[in-house]
């Protein structure tokens, strides 16, 4: 520690009043959330935020080159402001990641009456606390960068600019544009063509653009076998549920003790039901499911059980197999393994595309992104409807060129490491 | 390959990265301590292939599969700083801290299945996950070292090195921490529609990468001690612990796309 003569908030600061500025930026957030609530984000979109932006910038240039030997802006590009500004922003995101976050369009009768509702932190990204303390960072990294520029650059500064522009590019685009990203969602049955579609707030948007669902796929993994509780219909062993994943006829295998033998399988199947049990005979229209005949035995039970499990469809029933009054063998619904849908996308300036939308795999045309999101759960692989996402976000190409840059720059810090200190 | 095989080849591998370890101890050549870790890891992988194999997907869905990776790469972890600064105590550390997670995994295995929910399957998410585990093991290499210089503070001659080391690795350390999380982002883009969207996991993942960033900048200038800066190290270090598990006890978790199965 190097011991000064300095008192508090004599130049140039130090830690100590960095943490004061920091907690100050913060209280004052934290008393406009109180008295005002939480940031309207509508308030904020095109060109709001753009205009904000712009002066955000303007003021931190202007302060740069016109009050360059202002002690406190030389201090606000040290690490003496960084410090303590982080460690206050580090607190409230881990605040943000302890307290259930409602999203920012929630209803105002669902967020709970408390202290912590007041102070903003269940939808801490749209509170003034939150907002004040990343500006103030962003203005940190803003005077930072800036106070760099006004050395010579050598090779050696070009992990420093990939690394803070690029942070200054994602967070601050990420900020301003949050305002501006539009979520809909867009029902598609088979064979229809739909342009409308449905915002957080249940709105419904005529949107510039068309889509047409050819068809709708859904591949699912094996059925599986499992034994459940009756009273609970919990999965046993209730510590660790174990299961047997189907893979073909005249294959045994044991669960919880129970030997269990595939008698046979029908892949397309109805479900019927006497006055006394449930079976299954072959079926091939829509509506079929699985259907599994096994045979349980054990050395504790007098007889062997045989009977058919299947987890039914939005047709027919389930249908277990009853070992004792408590326990049965039961086939829970598959997984789905993928689920697909055949487009044509229109767009009004007469553009057309063809394509597959998945999940992990989305079509882009013209400023938006289709997203497959959803189908009709009722249904299951029965569905004849998919469900798109389609979302619009014009600030993307900021924060992805800062991504790129942090890419990079956390690629130079692996290389190169830290700077020698000289010792 | 089945998970019932790891017993046999964790042991060998811990068996060969133990002998690796001391005999690190009784010579100053690298040649054989280097060649028993090498071995052992070797043997840990095939285990690993062998899973990605059967399970016809990369074993990274699960807690104990991302554990099975921790296992593995913290001797490699353990083996780079040995051969670059010479202290031999690390190899016998990581080979430690790499045994308790493989008895985890031992004592409370996991259900394997080939099952890979559609959001999983991408080509982002080896990367995403393989990065983020050798990331965590790195740090959690130099936590070792951070306790171990506020134990011996009093009694370490040469603080530099200690710290230098320390420096080094927070650095690579928090490089691929960056990495992890931004490719995690651009696939969040891929499959969800938005890079960013604070979920519980994500918001810790923002919070260890900012903590270790902490210390970055305050090893920048002098006025700090270094007992401090140690102290940060190991605070990020059980921030990190949150986001990696930590976080499926929280309340803020319980909608999470993130939770493992």
């Amino acid at each position: 520690m190097n011991k000064t003569n300095r008192t508090i908030w004599e130049h140039p600061w130090g830690y100590e009043e960095g943490f004061y500025v920091a907690i100050g930026i913060a209280l004052s957030g934290f008393l406009l959330q109180i008295s005002i609530g939480n940031l309207q984000l509508v308030a904020f979109q095109y060109p709001v935020n753009l205009i904000f932006g712009l002066l955000f910038i303007g003021v931190l240039l202007l302060l740069h080159f016109f009050a360059k030997k202002s002690a406190i802006v030389r201090w606000l590009s040290s690490v003496h402001a960084t410090v303590p500004a982080i460690v206050v922003l580090l607190s409230i995101v881990i605040i943000l990641g302890i307290v259930p976050q409602f999203v920012a369009h929630a209803s105002p009768h669902d967020i709970p009456h408390n202290l912590s509702g007041l102070f903003g932190w269940y939808q801490m990204t749209t509170s003034w606390t939150f907002i004040f303390i990343s500006y103030f960072t962003l203005a940190i990294l803003g005077f930072t960068i800036l106070k760099r520029t006004r050395r010579k650059f050598t090779w050696q500064d070009i992990g420093f600019y990939l690394n803070h522009v690029g942070l200054f590019l994602a967070f601050f685009g990420g900020m301003l544009g949050s305002a501006d990203v539009s979520r809909l969602r867009m029902n598609v049955t088979e064979g229809s063509v739909e342009w409308r579609a449905a915002d957080e707030r249940e709105n419904i948007v005529e949107l510039p653009i068309a889509i047409q669902l050819d068809t709708f796929m859904i591949e699912e993994y094996p059925p599986k076998l499992m034994i459940v509780d009756l009273e609970t219909g919990k999965v046993l062993p209730e510590n660790r549920p174990v299961s047997y994943v189907f893979e073909g006829e005249n294959k045994s295998t044991k669960l919880m003790g129970y030997n269990i033998d595939i008698l046979s399988y029908l892949p397309n199947a109805a479900i019927m039901q006497d006055s006394l049990n449930s079976f299954a005979v072959p079926y091939h229209s829509e509506g079929a499911t699985h259907a599994i005949k096994i045979r349980v035995s054990s050395e504790e039970m007098k007889d062997p059980v045989v009977g058919w499990v299947s987890n039914g469809s939005f047709m027919f029933p389930y249908s277990v197999v009853y070992i004792d009054k408590e326990t049965a063998v039961a086939m829970p619904v598959q997984e789905v393994k993928k689920y697909s849908s055949h487009v044509q996308v229109f767009t009004d300036k007469g553009d057309a595309k063809e394509a597959v939308i998945e999940v992990n795999k989305p079509l882009t045309i013209d400023s938006w992104r289709i997203y497959q999101l959803s189908y009709d759960q009722s249904r299951g692989k029965y569905s004849r409807t998919s469900v798109f996402e389609l979302v619009r976000d014009p600030w993307l190409p900021i924060v992805y060129a800062g991504i790129i840059m942090l890419l990079a720059g956390s690629f130079y810090l692996f290389i190169v490491g830290p700077k020698k200190k000289k010792s | 390959m089945s998970w019932d095989y790891f017993i046999y080849f964790s042991s060998l591998s811990v068996i060969l990265w133990t002998i690796g370890a001391v005999v690190a101890f009784r010579t100053n050549k690298r040649l054989v301590p280097t060649l028993f870790t090498v071995s052992g890891l070797i043997v840990f992988f095939l285990f690993i292939l062998g899973m990605w194999i059967s399970l016809e997907r990369p074993p990274l869905r699960t807690m104990g599969e991302t554990r099975l990776w921790y296992s593995f790469f913290l001797p490699v972890v353990g083996l780079i700083t040995y051969e670059r600064w010479r202290y031999k105590w690390l190899l016998s550390f990581s080979t430690l801290l790499a045994t308790v997670f493989i008895v985890i995994n031992i004592a409370k295995p996991d259900i394997h299945n080939k099952v890979l929910m559609p959001a999983l399957q991408s080509p982002w998410f080896s990367p995403h996950v393989i990065i983020y585990m050798f990331s965590y093991a790195i740090l959690g290499a130099v936590t070792l070292i951070a306790i171990y210089y506020l134990i011996k503070e009093k009694k370490l001659t040469d603080t530099n090195k200690l710290m230098e080391m320390t420096d080094n690795l927070v650095y690579v350390g928090t490089a691929f921490v960056t990495m992890g999380m931004l490719l995690g982002a651009i696939w969040a883009k891929e499959a969800w529609g938005h890079y960013w969207s604070w979920d519980p996991k994500e918001t810790w993942a923002a919070a260890t990468w900012i903590s270790y960033l902490i210390y970055i900048h305050v090893r920048l200038r002098k006025g700090v001690s270094n007992r401090t800066a140690m102290i940060v190290v190991i605070i990020s270090f059980v921030i990190l612990q949150i986001c990696w598990w930590g976080l499926n006890y929280l309340p803020s978790a319980q909608r999470s796309i993130h939770v493992y199965s």
